[in-house]
């Protein structure tokens, strides 16, 4: 296997990481890239990985983008939770389910509006209509 | 997740940091020594990426102390050591801990009788 292929793999997790960090301070998205890419070098060397199979291993054993990004917020701190994007990929349900209850809302008035408008149509000509018919 | 991962994700919670700080109690380490270590721990660590943020907010609150050196032969590692409020706090959630678990051997019925 090619050094560039394994290098390959590398590069890719550490931008996937990378991505999903965009609501963390500067220094602590650094932080953790360094940590990481040292990690990688360090479990190549020591474990004399050079295969591309043996490389995606460490990766693995890392855990995936989405599950180190996460500790990453997590560890962060409450201060940090109003900042953290959506996840990639992942529909933002907070937002999702404020949006439901909104439309809810507006429904459950327009079918209050509208009923009572049609209770006052219905009743309304019941008290109006007789005035023209009496009135020749 | 499962329940099982959900089970361990909070048992964590609040234990794994202190697993951490007792590992270089007595000696400096790095941190890829420490992530393997935790790594071997089956349920422990959710998986060794998810430590380094671990150790990152634990030398931010003064726990530990971290030093990028030299290695002799390969890659510069970060040693991490535990600072005088990082024994402290260890020495607390020991004394913490033992009460705890008492408690709740006793309440669930898994203490030694």
């Amino acid at each position: 296997m090619s050094s560039n292929k394994t290098d390959d793999a590398v590069s890719e997790y550490l931008h996937e990481v990378e991505l999903r960090l965009a609501g963390l301070p500067l220094l602590q998205r650094r932080e953790l890239l360094a940590d990481l890419r040292a990690h990688i070098a360090t479990e190549r060397l020591e474990r004399s990985a050079n295969s591309e199979g043996e490389i995606l291993e460490i990766l693995e054993r890392l855990g995936n983008p989405e599950e180190v990004a996460a500790a990453a917020y997590e560890e962060a701190g409450p201060q940090r939770a109003t900042t953290r994007p959506a996840p990639v990929g992942a529909p933002a349900r907070p937002r999702l389910l404020l949006g439901a209850v909104v439309i809810a809302v507006l429904i459950f008035a327009f079918l209050a509006v509208g009923l009572f408008v049609a209770d006052r149509a219905t009743n309304a000509p019941a008290q109006s209509v007789p005035a023209p018919v009496a009135s020749p | 997740m499962g329940d099982g991962a959900q089970l361990s994700t909070s048992l964590r919670r609040g234990t794994l940091e202190f697993c951490v700080l007792a590992m270089v109690e007595l000696e400096d380490r790095y941190g890829t020594e420490i992530v393997r270590r935790l790594g071997e721990e089956r349920g422990l660590a959710a998986s060794e990426g998810t430590i380094y943020p671990l150790l990152s907010r634990l030398r931010r609150v003064g726990w530990l102390h971290s030093k990028w050196s030299e290695s002799p032969s390969g890659p510069p590692r970060r040693y991490y050591s535990l600072t005088d409020d990082g024994r402290g706090a260890l020495t607390h959630f020991r004394t913490e801990w033992v009460s705890f678990r008492q408690t709740v051997d006793r309440l669930v019925g898994t203490g030694t009788p």
